[in-house]
């Protein structure tokens, strides 16, 4: 047998085990559903320290303490957001329109989990599949895959423990992009939930099964002369040192006006943050992004300022916090000026209003549509001008963007580790991905006819000597 | 109400439009835009030098026509001699929208 064969066959036999899951977990009623969630979110929410310490010390990613707090979005804040929705049998019913909507479970979900956010995101995918009675199979990084299969444990054995069926999560050998690719096509996979890289969420839409897929992040914030200067950096630099800017979310470049770039710059140096020369800036081009190619180097990211100031070869003062680089155009010429999951943040001084938010077009448009953007101002026109203007499914408000966007902390958004990024980042929604997703939504629809189409004559629809004003009105008359 | 306004120095041409350039309006402008080359070209001054330039400064509103204008201005010139200059940001939007912004050089 073929080594591709063997992937075949082994993909069929988790197919197998999640399709039986399935069976069995669609006779669920709610309470029994909610009783597996609840034991589930206690187990991983207990386990939030083990597993962020897991997770940092088998990526070398991040910030353990930070992954705890990640942790915590992933099981707290998403169950309680979850917790009391409707996802079993019926979960609507309108009497004045007589349309009743019954929530079906989709069947097995395949859950693509990043090296950046292991552990939650397996229990952030774990607890949306469960709370809607789908199996879930997971798919670890391979640099991660200690820590994911010690996530999906813990989550196994407390879901098995309240009466979940067997094999409702699973988790796939790592490191075989066949078994990947076997398994997104399988014909008894229900939806492939993917949460990565391009080429991935592209791998995953050109399966033939549904796909929710995220798109990259470029995420410019604008500071607006009207803005709180201090409040404004000291939110930037609370997101962006985020588990070492790890988040898609998390900022990439600061756009300000001539007028204010002073204050600012002076801002961030006084709450350290250390600004490159030209010649370092063109060190840690060299490092953070790979050469020739407009994509970050894996190397650095989520890793600590020192640590990626040691690979550039530059010394920057003790305790820096990013390392910002002033630049004056975007796009193959100024390598950081697109997505960097780590300390680093462009800067951009423009001669005025109309040009900042220009650019912040353009950087929005380089390598991150749909995803999310910033503002920090106290000019309402400003913020609605901005809001409009920038492709983001998600503009945060003088709001750190990493946590921002990824909601229940600072907003009502849902709270969520797949940020949806619309059509622009090849979504098929804007919204942060949650339990509401994985349901079939099935419509009973009672008789309630339209009296406005009973009004109508029929016969005066075939003849064309009516036009659309004349049935128009006939279709309102006496309405 | 469109206003335009055409300077011409040796090799250059900067085309300066304010107003809402509607799709009506748009026939007109590209007449007016060729007879504008034609000039520049009866001087005798090198055609592959020429650049043009439309200043959208005080322009809200641009119809497609418009950017086909843009589009089939660019095209009569060497690669890089076209460019679409001070736009709004709604502007700038409805080039990088229609995916013609680096092509065009919208700055």
């Amino acid at each position: 047998m073929s080594e591709l064969e063997n992937f075949l066959e082994t993909a069929d036999q988790v197919l197998e085990r999640a399709i039986l899951s399935a069976a069995e977990f669609q006779q669920f009623d709610q309470k029994r559903t909610d009783q597996i969630v609840e034991a589930v979110f206690k187990a991983g929410f207990n386990a939030r320290v083990k597993l962020a310490r897991m997770a940092h010390e088998e990526t070398g990613i991040g910030v353990w303490e930070h992954k705890v707090l990640k942790n915590t979005l992933a099981t707290l804040l998403v169950y309680t957001s979850i917790k009391d929705e409707k996802t079993v049998g019926v979960i609507s019913f309108d009497p004045l329109t007589g349309m009743t909507e019954i929530a079906q479970p989709l069947g097995p979900i395949f859950a693509v989990i990043p090296v950046t956010n292991p552990t939650s995101t397996v229990m952030y995918k774990v607890l949306i599949a469960l709370k809607t009675r789908n199996p879930v199979i997971v798919s670890a990084h391979r640099s991660a895959v200690k820590c994911c299969t010690e996530t999906v444990r813990i989550c196994y054995e407390a879901a098995l423990a309240a009466g979940a069926p067997e094999d409702c999560i699973q988790i796939i050998p790592a490191g075989s992009r066949e078994l990947t690719q076997a398994i997104m096509a399988h014909p008894k996979l229900a939806l492939i939930l993917a949460t990565g890289g391009t080429g991935l969420v592209k791998a995953a839409y050109s399966s033939g099964n549904p796909a929710i897929g995220v798109g990259p992040g470029n995420v410019p914030v604008f500071i607006d002369e009207s803005a709180d200067i201090p409040f404004a950096v000291s939110n930037i630099i609370s997101s962006k040192t985020f588990d070492n800017g790890t988040v898609c979310a998390s900022e990439q470049s600061i756009i300000v006006e001539k007028s204010i770039e002073a204050v600012v710059r002076k801002e961030f140096e006084r709450q350290q943050c250390y600004f490159l020369t030209p010649d370092e800036i063109r060190r840690v081009e060299k490092v953070a992004i790979t050469e020739g190619t407009m994509n970050m180097n894996a190397a650095i990211v989520g890793q600590p300022v020192q640590a990626i100031a040691k690979m550039a070869g530059i010394a920057v003062p003790e305790g820096t916090k990013i390392l910002m680089a002033t630049l004056n155009g975007y796009g193959k010429d100024f390598p950081l000026s697109v997505e960097v999951l780590a300390p680093i943040l462009a800067f951009y001084s423009t001669k005025d209003y109309r040009s900042a938010i220009n650019l912040c077009i353009d950087l929005n448009y380089l390598g991150g549509i749909g995803h999310s953007a910033g503002i920090y101002a106290n000019n309402e026109e400003r913020i609605m001008e901005f809001s409009q203007l920038l492709n983001a499914g998600r503009i945060l408000v003088n709001t750190p963007t990493a946590q921002g966007a990824c909601g229940g902390i600072y907003n009502s958004l849902l709270p969520s580790l797949t940020l949806g990024c619309g059509t622009g980042g090849k979504n098929i929604t804007t919204e942060n991905i949650s339990a509401r997703h994985l349901i079939n939504i099935q419509r009973v629809c009672r008789r309630k006819p339209n009296e406005n189409w009973l009004s109508l004559d029929l016969q005066h629809c075939l003849d064309d000597h009516y036009d659309a004003t004349a049935l128009y009105k006939e279709y309102y008359k006496n309405h | 109400m469109l206003k335009t306004n055409y300077i011409k120095d040796e090799n250059k041409l900067i085309c300066t439009f304010s107003g809402h350039i509607s799709g009506l309006l748009c026939d007109e402008l590209a007449t007016k835009i060729d007879s504008q080359m034609a000039q520049i070209k009866e001087t005798g001054s090198n055609q592959d030098q020429l650049q043009i330039a439309f200043d959208l400064t005080d322009v809200s509103y641009i119809a497609s026509s418009y950017i086909r204008i843009c589009m089939a201005t660019a095209k009569k010139l060497k690669p890089g001699k076209f460019s679409v200059i001070n736009c709004n940001p709604f502007i700038k939007k409805t080039f990088k929208v229609a995916g013609l912004d680096e092509i065009l050089h919208v700055v």
